[in-house]
């Protein structure tokens, strides 16, 4: 489960997100409770929110950045965060390529991951640098759990 | 005439070699070739060229009456012993929770068996009784000692070749798979990305799961229960989670002693007079084909998945339905890798690869109790 604290005009919701299926989710808000399906998946980066903002600003201290405005929620998935690659599966990180300050090119391996006995190489999903490297070597990762963060 | 005499004992060795056993020294070489140098299934390939080796050398005592290749045979292989202990073993060593996770994948490994029967018809077009085309059939399992097992029972005068092409096959798996798979598949078909299932399996349920598969199949398919049953209670002892020792003992210290004497015992029925036959030849052929129309269903089945799931689901986890495990499942995360280093398909490969592992059990149960074996 993932928790999202958001502040939005000066209050603070606290969103639970439980993952049921790959493409079905409970969301928590307060006490009410939703089952939401996932419909779609894609990063629109020059995407407007929908319905516009009021002029207050909203902060979100764990969510991503973008939010597409046909979805709920945003699953956290290799590859589909342009600041940030996640695990694709649990396992071990077994070695890592790069540390931080490093330029990567997209498509280049910066980790190995060990997941049901079999070694994984994990590519950047696009090319900048790296801002940090969020686990080590040896370390036991579960499904999108961040492995490093990009700076640009 | 007594120097003639003592000249002779001492020389019977020399005078007994044959160029049946000279060719058949060479296959242990290559097999032990095969094993040693190029990795091919190496635990297995080596045993069965040692044992191939020594029971092709002139007048070998190793196959006396109580000769240990022999006991070996008789201990084990005779009885079914050996293949059913390594089952144990396999059970504790694999895990069913990617198909517990995504159940619907049970129906890639029905798919993955379409060639044992294929073959089957097959082999009996080309003159083969019908308990050695059954035996011929059940390479297509990709799976050793389920394999052996039916084929012991069968046609055990097979059981040499029969064996070899199965774990040969078995070992060319990340070699005959890929072709098959990319020659079966468009490109937007292998970058087919599907979402990792993050469904807890509770531990009740991974507990229940080997029993609950045992009384299933033990019911419907009772020539099966040997198989299942010791492939199901290694893996209930593994996610019981209760008998560690247990599971240790059967994963590593007993599947390696009995891999050696099953390999040895295996190698011993490699005799010039028995391998060395056109039939060795239409086996090794009549395998190739069952693992390879084994692997065209399995993609051809998860093509149609796929069209009915609205193109969801990857044909590539098609030919995991194999039960070559977990090597066929590794093979389609390869492969679907190279199209788009961002796929991961394993976990969705290995529930495929388990229900493979589950069906060819299953398969050579129905082929058991076709041919009416008891």
């Amino acid at each position: 489960m993932r928790r999202y604290t958001l502040g939005i005009g000066g209050r603070e919701f606290v969103v639970d997100v439980r993952e049921l299926d790959a493409d079905r989710f409970e969301v928590a808000v307060g006490e009410q409770r939703f089952e939401v399906t996932l419909q779609g998946d894609e990063d629109l980066p020059d995407a407007r929110v929908t319905p516009a903002l009021p002029a207050v600003g909203a902060t979100a201290s764990a969510a991503p950045k973008a939010t597409p405005p046909q979805r709920t929620v945003r699953p956290r998935a290799a590859g589909s965060s342009l600041s940030a690659l996640a695990a694709p599966m649990p396992g071990v990180i077994l070695e890592l390529h790069v540390k931080a300050g490093d330029r990567v090119e997209r498509g280049q391996a910066v980790a190995v991951l060990d997941a049901m006995k079999m070694h994984n190489l994990i590519g950047a999903p696009r090319a900048g640098v790296i801002a940090e490297v969020c686990v080590a070597a040896g370390q036991a990762v579960g499904h999108g759990d961040t492995i490093l963060r990009f700076g640009d | 005439m007594d120097g003639n005499h003592t000249l002779g004992l001492l020389m019977q060795g020399l005078n007994h070699v044959t160029l049946q056993s000279l060719v058949m020294i060479g296959v242990a070489c290559v097999l032990m070739y095969l094993g040693i140098v190029r990795k091919y299934e190496p635990l297995l390939l080596l045993p069965i060229g040692a044992g191939c080796l020594l029971a092709n050398l002139p007048l070998s005592p190793l196959l006396a009456e109580d000769g240990m290749l022999r006991v070996l045979y008789d201990m084990g292989i005779r009885n079914e012993l050996f293949p059913l202990l390594i089952f144990i073993g396999i059970g504790a060593l694999t895990d069913f929770g990617p198909l517990l996770e995504n159940p619907r994948l049970v129906l890639l490994g029905a798919a993955g068996q379409f060639g044992i029967f294929l073959t089957l018809l097959l082999a009996l077009l080309l003159g083969f009784s019908r308990p050695e085309a059954a035996s011929i059939g059940i390479i297509g399992a990709i799976d050793g000692p389920t394999s052996i097992y039916v084929s012991g029972l069968l046609a055990p005068h097979l059981l040499g070749p029969i064996t070899v092409a199965a774990y040969s096959y078995m070992a060319l798996v990340p070699i005959i798979l890929p072709p098959i798979m990319k020659l079966l598949t468009t490109q937007s078909e292998r970058r087919i990305r599907m979402p990792y299932s993050q469904r807890q399996i509770r531990r009740r349920t991974r507990i229940l799961f080997p029993i609950v598969v045992t009384v299933l199949v033990g019911t419907l398919v009772p020539f099966a229960t040997p198989l299942i049953g010791m492939l199901m209670l290694g893996n209930l002892m593994k996610e019981s989670g209760v008998v560690e020792r247990l599971t240790q003992a059967s994963s590593n210290e007993i599947a390696n002693a009995v891999t050696l004497f099953l390999g040895l015992a295996i190698g011993s029925t490699m005799v010039g007079s028995e391998f060395l036959k056109p039939s060795t030849l239409a086996i090794l052929v009549l395998g190739l084909v069952a693992f390879t129309v084994d692997g065209v269903a399995g993609v051809l089945f998860a093509k149609l998945l796929n069209r009915l799931s609205g193109g969801k689901l990857n044909p590539l986890i098609g030919a995991a339905g194999l039960s070559a495990f977990p090597m066929a499942a590794r093979v389609v995360q390869r492969v679907a890798h190279e199209e788009d280093f961002e796929n991961f398909l394993l976990m969705h490969a290995m529930g495929a690869n388990a229900a493979g592992q589950v069906a060819s059990v299953v398969a050579g149960g129905v082929l058991l109790a076709l041919m009416g074996a008891g």
